[in-house]
This record gives structure tokens, C-alpha cells and sequence, in this order.
């Protein structure tokens, strides 16, 4: 059998319905009577099948529904129907500052989190002194997390991150973290990651990063998918934003 | 054959770190400590009792160990309840970071609290027994006492899992409805008083004692006053179906949670 047809992610026709919230909704105004919901459809009836070692990037403009997609695939929120099947740990580095608690230690933080994206004890006590040195902040480590800067929650959160041993990493807009130094040693870490087996799904702005990492693109548009394959979608969508822009004043 | 599977050991893990964060953040803020744990209560005991004791006419031998036996179970409940309700409001950022059993982050609560209502539970049952003692208790009389103190950690479970379930179902709510917090936190004060708990419900006439029996804590506090104290209650249909009542609510908040929970990143 053939390494690539071990699937990794398979989504059938996931819809995503978000309810749109104007003010804080209450008890008591159910109680008196139903508010006109304004529901807002993020994803519409989305199929899609990724299979292990695929390394993906996710193009596609503000508001298209890649972040939902990305949260839908790791799980941190459920669609309104259609099936979702993974294979393998997740680990996604969508919102790199979550799950920090700011009245604990960095260290404390580790632990928390190293729990929360589904590392076992022993394995964090072993890995702690590596995602240390990786994220550079050994001298704070015993600080209090709101003392951080903000570059040293990044790199912490990223650091830990890819020492997880994920199969399946998400990637959101991470190459943003940190200073010049910091991003060369997570290139070279995610470098790393995609000459290993792994399956990759990573959204960026940066086209020409996705260029020289994926084989594969997903666009996503309005809550679906445009286009799914090779190089040429990568360039379809090039120009489908170079006349966008063209549009502007 | 391993006993549990990686998963369930993962979540055992997470569970027992968060409760011991609860613990030490608790520790770390109040200079007292572990002594904080029984002054609350007894400070609580001395008060009412000093108070209640002029206007409720209760046949107990000592009305201040009466109150102090409802008042452990009532402040377990009501700070569990109390804490847990805005909790996945306050844990946010958890929920935006992976999927993990949403419901660790109640149940860390739950265990935390339990942990320091055990404490001072036992110094409770040693107060109780050299009590008893100093009342010149044979040995046999003693033994037997021994044995209605061991039918009271049944009891402490069951206290817990009904306020786990209440815990549950009021913190879902509150990522719904923003408000179920501030209704609980006007609610409680309220459900103090329709409990037994500085009153007997043989005080009140016939016809309201039924009334208390919509209030699912009502069976346990007469539970652990009958198991510590003898204080007599009725086995009665009120009675029995007072625990349903309890049990069905748990259940409904356990369900309820688990249902509302893989949406909870849309609202938080």
C-alpha cells in the first residue's frame, strides 16, 4: 500500500452556521420572547479529503471561512452537520497566545498546555527542557506568564507547539512569530517537519512561502471550496487577487 | 491490556492538574491558608448559631455541632456552584486553544473543593467521636457510631456528584445566556434559607414542609444530620422522590453540558 492514500482528514459536507450576536444574549430575553436570530453560514456543505504526508496550503482572503475549517479539523469546535474524521494527533498553532494562564509561571504554563494539546505527563517532563531552550526564554521561565512580552508568549506557545510530535499540524499565520533569529530556527524546525512524515495544513498570506513548502492548495472562498490541486490553483488565485486589487481606487 | 487507554490516562492527567492549580491559587491568595478552610465555617457556625439559636427552636442536644453538620455540605455546594457557573467564560482562552474534555475544567472545581470539604469534614467526624467519647459511649455503642461515619463518605460522593451535575448545568447555560451567573449569584443566598440546614422542617407546618422537598439538597443535609447527629427524618414518598429529583437534575446537567459543549468556541 501506498504511504499517500492513508487518509488523514475527511470532512463530509460540513456546513458551519454562526449565530450572529449583536449584544450579550440573555436568559431573560428568551424568556420573553425568541430574538429574531441573524445566522451568518461560514461554511457551506464542505467535502474534502486529505491523506498522511500531504503538506496543504490554505489560500483564501479575509472572512472565507479558513479559520473555521482549521477549527473544525482540530476539533476546538464542531460543525452544525456533516461529518468530521481525523487520523492521528492533532496540534493546531492557530491562536498561539491561547490557553496561556497569566497568573502562572511559564513553566506552570507548559505543563497546562502540554496536557491540553494531548502530550502525556512524561512526555512534557522530558521535552520541557528542549521547549525551553527552543523558545530562548530560560531566564523567565519561572516568571509569571503576564510578565512576558509579548514575542516571548509566541515563541513559548510555538516552541511547545511543534515539540508535541503532532501526525497533523495547523499552521495559522505562525511565521509571524518572533524576531528574524527566532523565525529562521522555526523555519528550520518546520523544515524539518515536512521532510518527516507529517501532514501539514498551513494558512498564509505569504504566497511565496506556501510556494516553496506545499504540493498542494485549497482555496477557500465564501465558505467553499474554489479549488483543490496542484500549482495551478496557487496561480488561479494569484490572479484572482491581482484583480481584485486592480479594483481599488 | 492496558487498564485505561492513553486517552483516558491523558484526561486523568489534565483533570488532576487543573484541580491542583484550583488548590494552589487558592493557597496562594489567602494568608491564612489551610486554616481558612474551618475558620470560614466555624466563623460562619459561631455567628448564626449565637443568632439563630434565640428564634429557631431546634431539639438538638448542642444547636451550634447542627449547624456546623449542615453548613459543610451547604458551603460545598453553594461555593462549587458559585465558582463553576462563569468558569468557561473565565477559561476562554482554553477553550480557543484544542479539544479537550470541556468538562474538566467544572470538574477541577468540583474535586478541588471536595478536597477541602474532606478536610474539614474529618475534623468534623474527630470533634464528633471524642465527642462521644466524653459522653461516656461504651464500645459497642462506639463501633456502631463508626459505622454510620463510614456511610457518610457514600453520602459525600453522592453530594458531589449532584452539585458536579448543577455545576455543569449552569456553567453551559451561562455561555448561552450571559445572565445565568448573576441569577445564580442572587438565587443562592435565597436557596441557603430553603434548606434545612439552621432549621429542622418538623418546625414548619404540615403543608409547607412539602415545598422543601422541591429543593434537591434538602434529602442530603437531613442525611448527613441523621448519619452524624440522629437527627430523626421521615421515609416517606417526599423523601424518595426528592433523591429522583436529584439524581434526574445531575443527569440533565451531565447531558446537557455534554451536548451544549462542542459549541462552546462559537459563543465564548
Amino acid at each position: 500500500m501506498n504511504e499517500q492514500k492513508n487518509i488523514a482528514i475527511q470532512l463530509k459536507k460540513i456546513t458551519k452556521k454562526y449565530q450572529l450576536q449583536h449584544n450579550k444574549p440573555t436568559f431573560f430575553e428568551q424568556l420573553l420572547q425568541r430574538r429574531n436570530t441573524e445566522q451568518f453560514l461560514a461554511l457551506r456543505e464542505v467535502s474534502l479529503t486529505i491523506f498522511s504526508g500531504q503538506k496543504i496550503g490554505i489560500l483564501g482572503s479575509n472572512g472565507s471561512g479558513k479559520t473555521t475549517l482549521l477549527k473544525i479539523i482540530a476539533g476546538i469546535t464542531s460543525p452544525t452537520s456533516g461529518s468530521v474524521v481525523t487520523h492521528g494527533k492533532i496540534v493546531s498553532l492557530i491562536n498561539l497566545e491561547a490557553g496561556f494562564h497569566p497568573d502562572m509561571t511559564g513553566l506552570e504554563n507548559v505543563f497546562l498546555n502540554g496536557l491540553i494539546i494531548g502530550m502525556s505527563k512524561n512526555e512534557i517532563e522530558k521535552k520541557t527542557p528542549s521547549v525551553i531552550h527552543f523558545s530562548g526564554i530560560k531566564k523567565f521561565i519561572d516568571s509569571p506568564f503576564y510578565t512576558y512580552s509579548q514575542g516571548m508568549k509566541l515563541r513559548l506557545s510555538f516552541s511547545l507547539g511543534i515539540h508535541s510530535d503532532p501526525d497533523i499540524l495547523i499552521l495559522d499565520e505562525v511565521m509571524a512569530a518572533g524576531d528574524a533569529e527566532f523565525q529562521s530556527k522555526a523555519k528550520k524546525k518546520i523544515d524539518q517537519f515536512f521532510t518527516q512524515k507529517k501532514t501539514i495544513l498551513i494558512v498564509s498570506h505569504w504566497l511565496e512561502f506556501l510556494e516553496t513548502y506545499c504540493e498542494k492548495y485549497l482555496w477557500v472562498n465564501k465558505g467553499k471550496i474554489q479549488a483543490f490541486g496542484g500549482k495551478e490553483v496557487l496561480e488561479q488565485y494569484r490572479v484572482f487577487q491581482n484583480k481584485k486589487s486592480n479594483y481599488l481606487p | 491490556m492496558e487498564l485505561i487507554s492513553t486517552k483516558q490516562q491523558n484526561y486523568l492527567d489534565f483533570l488532576l492538574a487543573m484541580t491542583e492549580k484550583e488548590i494552589r491559587v487558592r493557597y496562594k491568595m489567602a494568608f491564612l491558608g489551610f486554616l481558612w478552610i474551618l475558620l470560614n465555617p466555624l466563623l460562619q457556625m459561631l455567628i448564626m448559631g449565637f443568632i439563630f439559636q434565640f428564634f429557631v427552636p431546634v431539639h438538638v442536644n448542642n444547636y451550634f455541632l447542627f449547624l456546623f453538620v449542615g453548613l459543610l455540605p451547604w458551603n460545598f455546594f453553594s461555593m462549587t456552584v458559585n465558582k463553576s457557573t462563569p468558569v468557561i467564560m473565565n477559561e476562554r482562552s482554553l477553550i480557543q486553544k484544542a479539544k479537550f474534555p470541556r468538562e474538566s475544567l467544572v470538574l477541577s472545581i468540583v474535586l478541588s473543593n471536595l478536597f477541602h470539604f474532606l478536610i474539614a469534614f474529618a475534623l468534623l467526624l474527630v470533634a464528633l467521636v471524642v465527642d462521644k467519647i466524653f459522653q461516656g459511649y461504651s464500645f459497642s455503642q462506639l463501633s456502631w457510631y463508626f459505622l454510620r461515619i463510614l456511610t457518610s463518605f457514600g453520602l459525600c460522593i453522592w453530594l458531589a456528584f449532584v452539585t458536579s451535575g448543577f455545576s455543569l448545568l449552569f456553567s453551559a447555560l451561562n455561555v448561552r445566556y450571559r445572565d445565568v451567573n448573576f441569577m445564580v449569584q442572587a438565587i443562592l443566598p435565597l436557596w441557603f434559607y430553603a434548606t434545612p440546614v439552621v432549621y429542622t422542617l418538623n418546625l414548619l407546618p404540615e403543608k409547607f414542609q412539602l415545598l422543601f422537598f422541591f429543593n434537591p439538597l434538602t434529602s442530603i443535609v437531613q442525611l448527613f444530620q441523621y448519619i452524624l447527629l440522629n437527627q430523626p427524618f421521615s421515609l416517606q414518598i417526599p423523601f424518595i422522590l426528592n433523591v429522583l429529583l436529584g439524581i434526574f437534575l445531575a443527569i440533565l446537567g451531565f447531558t446537557f453540558f455534554k451536548k451544549e459543549s462542542i459549541f462552546f468556541d462559537d459563543w465564548v
